[in-house]
């Protein structure tokens, strides 16, 4: 299962009346679908022309690359959902990487006891901004917009913008720990993930409610969803996410660096939108794809390792991650006019 | 650097790096910014001069699209793969890029932290840059002197991430504190070394101040030279303003009386002669553990690229200053770092 819908209502409707064939013809137009077959037509056309794409070392980075991505987008479609956003995630991921660093090297917590305590603080940073927005019933747009400042200007205040770097050797050793000499823990740490949300949105309560309050709110609420709960509970989700990006990122760099996210953490901004929209989950609310941000992601990092091997200019990777993003958009866009057409949604 | 400049300094550098520089095809550089800066135009030009003048595989210049950690680490892994073995970086952060370090140097590369220093413990052999506390103190210094000793200073500098802000905002409170409250730093803006923060932040602060500054330090090049600019706007001569860098903008506005003088960094240096030390390392040389390193507040190991204050009178052979102080430095490298068969 990869794309999750409203409940009681499957992905594409129309498909359960059209038969074998048009379920295949969904298949075929899925995200899904298309995103595997364009990741494996780049790899093999990158393979087969570029010395040193399939090198054990650089099929690491892209896997450890991939792996910290998805988590991104999985923070960030946790809260598109609802139809909502968080421009927060990155200072997010800073302060409980910095907080993750204090807990281990100041206080002398062993890293796995600090890993919780992250992950519970993301998750209260995540509460702020759930329940500022439900409070306020301001566009979480403009509540995240707010809250990044405040809780990246927080922590460079706290920390004085200094790294924690006495962590123990076994914090960067994780970072660099592979697994059949390829696979990076980050990779395996981002597919636990998807599988845990893939359930979690199809077999849980709260996940089926989340996507019920993002496909028509107030039709949720007449059900009996207190869809106010329910927005909170998806920007908890995206502080946890993205505290575990923090983590991820701490033990890449083997230290809590205040940088790792770029100034306010916007650095993550892209590969956060990135990810999800490519895989299809709609910015508006109501469907999600989780294995799609993990395609998506993993597409962008292909992409992104064969240019540079390529050598073409860092400055047109950007130009052309943004061609992308803008082409699924449209794709999509086409995708859902398509079916439509057919009588298939 | 002008062309004509760059090739007056890699032709005086030819003659002076003709000593036994055993050539190694296998010694490929890059040298990598933390991200798009005018400070590190003359790195491309330094790493060509340097593969024709050694022999070297490559001297290439790989830029990252914009200063960010995670890009710049992506670019070096890439280049890494592409089987370059001799790395030249500015850190995209002083602890978080020591991760990447380690990376090239676990699969056979050298790494020297190059105008911007990797705080210790690093893989990186050393550091090699400007004594940024140094210069911006001695800056400080020229900048009180031209005050006559007392007065208000605003101090414009770079981004917040760039291990050397500090150390510039250190040094300068220092000099100011030397005069024993004669002179005070009544004003510090930092984060502004590219155009739109550097603008903005600039304009606004001498709108509204103006007349309450006498003097004005910049230990960044975007701030030197829109400040710079600012001055020749407003027409002002009665604030002393001491740059760094070597911008035409800076240069000119020195020579026209807006600005009295610039404290010249040495990026063309750096480049060259960074890939020279690769270069001899990778052919049997080695670091000496008792050479003359100085040391910072990120680093041990550190070699001052040299930095020279040039004022009106010196302005118009400012290359000249620049050639001298890389000269020197290359001439004696060797003899002073390293233990070659």
């Amino acid at each position: 299962m990869s794309e999750t819908s409203t409940p009681g209502e499957p992905a594409l409707p129309g498909a359960a009346t059209l038969g074998p064939a048009s379920g295949v013809l969904r298949l075929v137009l899925g995200n899904e679908f298309g995103l595997a077959v364009l990741i494996a037509l780049t790899a093999a056309i990158f393979a087969a022309t570029l010395d040193g794409f399939t090198s054990p070392f650089n099929l690491f980075t892209i896997g450890r690359q991939a792996g910290i991505d998805t988590m991104i987008g999985l923070a960030m479609m946790a809260v598109i959902v609802t139809g909502g956003l968080d421009l927060s995630v990155g200072a997010i991921g800073v302060c409980a990487a910095m907080l993750f660093g204090w807990l281990v090297q100041v206080l002398g917590l062993p890293p796995l006891a600090a890993v919780p305590v992250t992950v519970l603080f993301g998750a209260a940073l995540g509460l702020v901004n759930g329940a500022t927005v439900v409070a306020s019933g301001v566009h979480s747009f403009i509540i995240t917009l707010a809250t990044m400042s405040i809780f990246f200007g927080v922590m460079i205040f706290l920390t004085k913008a200094a790294a924690f770097n006495g962590l123990p050797p076994e914090v960067a050793a994780f970072g660099k720990l592979r697994f059949f000499g390829v696979v990076s823990p980050m990779l395996v740490i981002a597919l636990a993930a998807c599988a845990a949300l893939v359930v979690f949105y199809r077999f849980t309560t709260l996940g089926r409610q989340m996507l019920a309050a993002g496909a028509n709110a107030r039709a949720a609420e007449l059900s009996g969803i207190r869809t106010g709960r329910v927005i909170a509970a998806c920007h908890v989700l995206t502080g946890m996410l993205a505290a575990m990006v923090g983590l991820m990122l701490t033990a890449r760099t083997g230290a809590s660096v205040p940088s790792m996210a770029g100034h306010l953490g916007q650095d993550w901004l892209l590969p956060a939108f990135l990810a999800p929209v490519l895989g299809g989950t709609l910015l508006s609310g109501g469907r999600v794809s989780v294995v799609g941000t993990l395609l998506g992601a993993t597409f962008v990092t292909v992409m992104t390792s064969g240019l540079l091997l390529m050598r073409v200019g860092a400055f047109w990777i950007l130009a052309i991650l943004g061609l992308m993003l803008l082409a699924a958009v449209l794709a999509d866009r086409a995708r859902q006019v398509f079916l439509k057409s057919r009588g298939m949604i | 650097m002008k062309p004509k400049s760059k090739a007056a300094v890699a032709g005086l550098l030819s003659t002076l790096a003709c000593a036994p520089a055993l050539a190694d095809p296998g010694t490929r550089v890059a040298l990598v910014p933390g991200g798009p800066h005018p400070y590190f135009a003359a790195w491309e030009q330094a790493g060509a001069d340097a593969k024709a003048e050694f022999d070297l595989g490559a001297g290439d210049y790989r830029v990252p699209a914009k200063w960010e950690l995670s890009l710049q680490s992506q670019l070096l892994e890439s280049l890494l793969t592409q089987g370059y073995n001799s790395f030249l970086i500015f850190p995209g952060d002083a602890v978080g890029t020591n991760a990447v370090a380690q990376e090239l140097v676990d699969n056979g590369g050298k790494v020297i932290a190059t105008a911007g220093c990797l705080k210790d413990p690093t893989p990186a052999l050393f550091c090699f840059g400007t004594d940024t506390g140094n210069s911006a103190y001695l800056g400080t210094k020229e900048l009180i002197r031209e005050m006559g000793g007392k007065g208000r200073i605003a101090h414009f500098t770079g981004f917040l991430v760039d291990p050397n802000t500090q150390l510039r905002i250190d040094a300068v409170q220092q000099a100011a504190d030397e005069t024993g409250g004669a002179v005070e730093v009544v004003q510090v803006i930092a984060d502004i070394d590219a155009p739109q923060p550097a603008e903005e932040k600039i304009n606004a602060y001498l709108a509204a101040n103006a007349a309450n500054v006498d003097g004005i330090v910049t230990t960044a090049w975007v701030p030197a030279v829109v400040a710079a600019n600012s001055l020749r706007k407003i027409g002002d001569k009665r604030i002393k303003m001491v740059g760094i860098d070597h911008d035409e903008v800076v240069i000119q506005a020195i020579a026209d009386g807006y600005v009295d003088g610039t404290m010249l960094q040495n990026p063309y240096g750096q480049g060259f002669i960074g890939s020279y030390v690769l270069n001899r390392l990778n052919t049997g040389c080695t670091l000496k553990d008792d050479a003359p390193w100085k040391s910072n507040a990120l680093t041990a190991r550190f070699v001052d690229s040299g930095t020279v204050f040039v004022d009106q009178a010196t302005a118009p052979t400012y290359v000249d200053a620049m050639v001298g102080i890389t000269g020197d430095l290359l001439a004696n490298f060797e003899t002073d770092f390293m233990n070659c068969p």
